[in-house]
């Protein structure tokens, strides 16, 4: 592990729980790890699988996904769709032997800062761990 | 299933052109979409045959692919319904695309029949441009010798060559020699023998199991190509050698029938980006390939269609690089589908997976939530 590594780390939040949640941590001063760049969807059903690859491929090292748990969508069902799609991308990475580790899937509710503290510290480590994203070397990707 | 049987006197195109004018003559249908040779004679397109003498120019089973008919079926139907029955003669995997089609709202089939075949496969349309004389001399004796290796591997590999999910369904596999089964698979199927005078009650029991054999085969054969697939193209540096031909042409989604979109994503103004944005990043890598993002189009694509995809074929067939895609395509489509126990194209009625969702399910890839508060760690957890 290269102790200089610090990884970058995308986050597509979804505006109603996770986007809430990690905004309450940050306005409850919690302390947790800088490397997550976060991006505001409407809801997790709205990411697209094309907006991880994107990531992934421009050398992301990391995607996390956030949405509200199940059956507290504000739209009723985006969080299911979203699982599916998950679900789909992680068997396609798995398939094509791509590094399906490093993209995730949370429910983070408005209320959990302290959750969603945990699960970013979590992932960062994982990221650490596992060092850059070597599509960030490959010229012909 | 029942049937009845046809003979075979010349080959099996004139046995079904026979079969196709009784039917057109004796109005069990009011028109027939079916292949036939371009006038250069060196390719195929469908034509709507209205008139029954024009049926004897038609090729209901061409050596190769150049277009896949759930395309035509689409184009045809672009305004809703037809009012005539229209019967369509494809390969099954055409009916399969054109089923998928439908429920994606880009093709109407109420009123259209389907004729599907024991399927031989199809040769690789560009070895067939180079020789078409002689490439038709060798799919017909592959027909009747039911050999496989000179067709596309897709087509080898294919596990649903004799799928019945059209009307009628014409059986090779089992049949007494010189005759073919002509099986009902639906009711409107059977009123067509009805109106045509045949008996169509016959057992096919010997077509069964037959097709059951050969199919049992083939999956060991698919599960095998898959696996060696997976060796020779798994991993990012495989992968991108794997794609590293790929000029970024598109012609892949234009020519695949389930990339039905008006607007695709990879050509909309999403990738036109400020000079800067590009030289940001070859600053980083040190150099940068143009144009950019072929990667990220042939996994984008994948990711969007790829539960949809019946491994026709088609866009290897459109690669002018040669590129094997569609093998590529067949091998996560199989993973995938598996997933939500969807078979594309099987039933009309059956939703698409990202239409549809269970409460209860795929719970493995969740992070445990009321677990980790039953066991006490939940106050700050």
């Amino acid at each position: 592990m290269d102790p200089e590594f610090e990884p970058k780390i995308i986050g597509f939040l979804c505006n109603w729980c996770a986007y809430t949640g990690a905004d309450l941590a940050g306005t409850s001063r919690m302390k947790m790890p800088p490397s997550i760049k976060v991006i505001r969807v409407m809801c997790s059903g709205r990411i697209d699988p094309l907006f991880v690859l994107r990531a992934f491929l421009r050398g992301a090292d990391g995607i996390m996904m956030m949405g509200c748990h199940p059956g507290d969508c504000h739209y009723q069902k985006g969080n299911y769709n979203a699982r599916r799609r998950y679900v789909m991308m992680q068997k396609m990475f798995e398939t094509l032997n791509l590094d399906a580790e490093r993209i995730g899937l949370w429910w983070v509710s408005a209320s959990e800062a302290s959750r969603y503290v945990k699960v970013t510290t979590e992932f960062n480590k994982r990221i650490e761990k596992k060092g850059p994203n070597p599509a960030q070397e490959e010229i012909f990707m | 299933m029942k049937g009845t049987t046809l003979p075979v006197e010349k080959d099996l195109n004139q046995t079904l052109i026979d079969f196709l004018k009784k039917g057109l003559e004796s109005g069990g249908f009011d028109a027939v979409l079916l292949p036939s040779r371009v006038p250069s004679g060196d390719s195929f397109a469908y034509l709507l045959i209205k008139n029954p003498s024009l049926l004897e120019e038609a090729t209901p089973l061409p050596p190769v692919m150049p277009v896949q008919g759930a395309k035509a079926v689409s184009s045809l139907t672009q305004y809703g319904k037809t009012n005539q029955k229209i019967l369509a003669a494809m390969r099954p995997c055409e009916i399969r695309a054109a089923t998928e089609l439908s429920k994606l709202k880009q093709a109407e089939l109420e009123n259209i029949l389907f004729l599907s075949l024991d399927c031989p496969g199809a040769l690789p349309l560009s070895d067939y441009l180079e020789n078409p004389r002689e490439k038709d001399k060798v799919f017909q004796e592959a027909l009747e010798n039911r050999k496989t290796e000179s067709m596309r591997p897709v087509c080898q590999v294919c596990r649903e060559f004799s799928t019945t999910t059209g009307d009628l369904h014409v059986g090779r596999w089992g049949a007494e020699k010189g005759r073919v089964f002509l099986i009902s698979s639906s009711e409107q199927g059977k009123k067509i023998q009805e109106t045509m005078g045949n008996q169509g009650d016959q057992s096919v029991d010997s077509w069964e199991s037959k097709v059951k054999e050969l199919k049992e085969q083939r999956l060991q054969e698919r599960a095998q190509f898959h696996e060696d697939l997976k060796t020779k193209a798994g991993g990012p540096d495989k992968l991108l050698e794997f794609f590293n031909q790929c000029i970024n042409c598109h012609n892949c989604m234009r020519a695949c029938p389930v990339c039905y979109c008006r607007q695709c994503y990879f050509d909309s103004e999403a990738f036109d980006l400020p000079v800067d944005d590009f030289l940001k990043r070859a600053k980083k890598k040190g150099s940068l390939r143009l144009p950019t993002d072929t990667l990220l189009f042939q996994l984008g694509r994948m990711s969007h269609m790829v539960h949809s995809c019946v491994s026709c074929g088609t866009c290897e067939d459109a690669c002018p690089m040669d590129i094997p895609v569609a093998q590529l395509f067949s091998l996560v489509a199989d993973q995938t589908q598996k997933l939500f126990q969807y078979s594309p194209g099987r039933n009309r009625e059956e939703p698409l997976p990202f239409s549809v969702y269970k409460e209860e399910e795929f719970h493995e890839v969740e992070t445990p939530y009321r677990k980790t508060y039953s066991k006490g760690e939940g106050k700050n957890a």
